[in-house]
């Protein structure tokens, strides 16, 4: 089946600014588990996106040194965000940001530090821990974390780049679980860049964590693993500048009770008795 | 002596990192980062790293991520 596209720009609204870098696209995409190395650039492009996570894996010596999918990300023109992810404890996250800085020639490192391997669930202290040291390192470091806003506070004061609360874990596509402590993250944080990251399923959920405020949304599978990828891109692209210019807009209050839209003024067949 | 190369027990010879890189093969400019024992080694330093017996090589490359 051919792929409609559409060639219409998408909406990002004001450029912003995150780790000293100034962007347009308020969506950060993942670069795994798409059916092919070329539907991911598709995707890529039809994404809009201007940062692309990495990860991070053992080399095998029959492999050399080449990396195809390392030339292949160059070409797309995207900041890179390497993360961190396998990693079980700060000592880990820590060398693997290390070495990833000496690859990719960023400081950014989005710092993944595993609790629990069923739920992928962040080991939160270790997080704290290892974005102290990295931003004492000059890190730009984007953080992986939960909904608790105490933790959140402390890897702001650690110096972080980005806070990036979970929506739901990573890859169950379920949404954001609990709107209320995301909303809560933001009101308390007001001034600290916050990325929505993991959980994410379809660009309503994307538009609905933009419209509490959020920075950016970052996600992989809900895309990556969509019946077509490419479309699925540019959804998420528009479900995120929707979201964002509905925030800037400032959404009307709910109300309890129903209040008519057309004038009452001037209703016919009322007359007085 | 024995080291350890991304979890896998070898036998080698090589005095320094650099030397354990090139005898197994690896293009010293492919797109890749060393550690010993969960230390970071830079990669000006891998010719003067002197490598041990039960050292613990790690060597990574980009791979997709999310």
């Amino acid at each position: 089946m051919d792929t409609p596209t559409t060639s219409s720009p998408i909406a990002h609204g004001q450029p912003w600014t995150v780790a000293g870098t100034t962007i347009s696209s308020r969506f950060f995409l993942g670069t795994s588990h798409y059916p092919s190395p070329q539907v991911m650039s598709d995707a890529v492009r039809a994404s809009g996106t201007e940062v692309l996570t990495v990860g991070l894996r053992r080399l095998q010596p029959e492999s050399g040194g080449g990396n195809s999918f390392w030339q292949r990300i160059q070409a797309l023109g995207c900041h890179i965000l390497p993360n961190t992810a396998g990693c079980h404890s700060a000592e880990e996250a820590i060398t693997l940001a290390q070495m990833a800085r000496e690859i990719f020639g960023t400081t950014w490192i989005k710092l993944e530090v595993v609790g629990d391997d069923y739920t992928l669930q962040p080991d939160t202290h270790g997080t704290v821990h290892a974005a102290t040291v990295l931003a004492k390192e000059g890190f730009a470091v984007f953080a992986y974390t939960t909904d608790d806003l105490v933790i959140a506070q402390r890897l702001r004061d650690a110096g972080c780049a980005a806070v990036m609360p979970w929506a739901a874990p990573i890859g169950t596509g379920r949404g954001p679980l609990n709107p209320f402590a995301l909303e809560t993250m933001r009101r308390r944080l007001p001034d600290t860049v916050l990325v929505v990251d993991a959980g994410l399923g379809r660009p309503s959920h994307a538009a609905a964590v933009m419209e509490l405020g959020f920075d950016a949304v970052l996600l992989n599978t809900a895309v990556a693993q969509a019946g077509d990828p490419v479309r699925m891109a540019r959804a998420f692209a528009d479900g995120v500048a929707a979201g964002r210019a509905a925030y800037e807009s400032t959404p009307m209050p709910e109300r309890a009770a129903a209040q008519a839209s057309t004038p009452t003024v001037g209703v016919p067949f009322w007359h007085a008795p | 002596m024995k080291v350890s190369l991304n979890g896998e027990a070898i036998e080698t010879d090589a005095p320094n990192l650099q030397a354990l890189l090139l005898a197994r093969g690896y293009e010293l400019q492919g797109a890749f980062a060393c550690a010993v024992n969960k230390t970071f080694v830079p990669r000006p330093k891998w010719p003067a790293h002197t490598l041990n017996s039960g050292d613990r090589i790690d060597i990574v490359t980009p791979i997709t991520g999310g």
